[in-house]
């Protein structure tokens, strides 16, 4: 059983089981490490923003490190005019980063090693965008289908093309976060089987490859959830400035 | 007077240095943020295509052929995706 690298992705109730019209939401270890996950995002930001000081201390500077670091992303890749989408955006980097991070903690669970949290956060982007998209530029909007400067002969075509580069966004995007956590954690767990297995002989080579390992993985855990905020404003971008 | 001259200088200085390492971190982040957004873009619209011409198989009845329609026009968003990717990286 604790051999298993998958177990590690069980997802198991804790608590009474609740059902409401036949769907069961009961309270999962997910659950508790989404909660736990946003409990710290809230902790570190209310302790960096409490003393709002000329020179900052260290939590109030790795807090302000993560508001320029996301208001500099917004206003490069997608201009002043997504301005008023900093919050969400902050907030999802956020959850993302820190879902990751305390997935990094032994016998913690990774939220975001799971493709039905990822794709629910891809699709939710995904409907907002479009949302957005027809709501700036009401049906020109669907001018994104359909490239200037194409042969008349071409354009179902290259219109069939440009949809399914579309409908293909929530999918990339879920699957990259996803499948980057599992294989990650996965390996991570095969190593260290290979410890236990190899005994005091041979496990110090998997050990070595563990540490690596661990120091990549948490790379991973930021640059995920770095390239998942600056995608948002890519395809936030495409809605609001239209240029096709 | 002169202190504060100083002081001007010296934040100055600073105030460079901190725009160059920013840049730096900022750039290297998203060098390696676009290598590992290439893979999945091409793989993603493939899927995509693949997923929509099957369903529209079972629907209409036809069944090998949207499929293989669909494949390689999923083929083709990918491409265009990744174009798309790296002409963004370029800029």
């Amino acid at each position: 059983m604790a051999t298993n690298p998958m177990h590690q992705f069980n997802v198991y109730r804790i608590g009474p089981e609740v059902k409401i019209a036949g769907i069961d939401i009961s309270f999962t270890n997910s659950s508790l490490f989404m909660l736990l996950s946003a409990g710290a995002i809230c902790i570190f930001l209310l302790l960096g923003t409490r003393e709002k000081k000329l020179i900052p201390g260290k939590i109030q500077l790795v807090a302000e490190m993560f508001y320029n670091f996301i208001a500099k992303m917004i206003s490069d890749t997608a201009g002043s005019k997504a301005k008023p989408y900093f919050p969400f955006i902050f907030s999802l980097f956020m959850f993302v980063l820190f879902c990751n991070m305390v997935g990094m903690f032994p016998y913690s669970f990774t939220v975001t090693s799971h493709i039905i949290v990822t794709l629910i956060m891809a699709m939710f982007i995904f409907v907002a965008v479009t949302i957005i998209g027809f709501i700036k530029h009401g049906f020109k909007y669907l001018k994104i289908f359909v490239p200037s400067g194409v042969p008349v002969l071409l354009l179902p075509l290259i219109t069939v093309i440009e949809i399914i580069s579309y409908l293909s966004r929530p999918v990339s995007l879920s699957v990259r976060l996803f499948a980057n956590m599992m294989a990650g954690h996965t390996m991570l767990k095969v190593f260290g089987g290979f410890v236990i297995s190899l005994g005091l002989l041979g496990g110090w080579l998997p050990l070595s490859f563990s540490v690596a390992l661990t120091g990549l993985e948490i790379l991973v855990a930021f640059l995920q959830a770095y390239v998942f905020a600056i995608l948002t404003c890519i395809y936030l971008n495409d809605a609001l400035n239209l240029h096709h | 007077m002169g202190n504060f001259d100083d002081f001007k200088t010296r934040l100055k200085i600073a105030k460079s240095n901190l725009k160059k390492t920013d840049n730096d971190t900022s750039k290297e982040a998203s060098f390696l943020g676009n290598a590992f957004k290439l893979g999945t873009e091409l793989v993603a619209a493939v899927a995509v295509g693949t997923i929509i011409g099957f369903i529209l198989d079972s629907w209409l009845g036809t069944t090998p052929w949207l499929i293989v329609i669909f494949f390689f026009v999923g083929a083709a968003a990918g491409m265009l995706n990744v174009i798309r990717t790296a002409k963004r990286m370029q800029k």
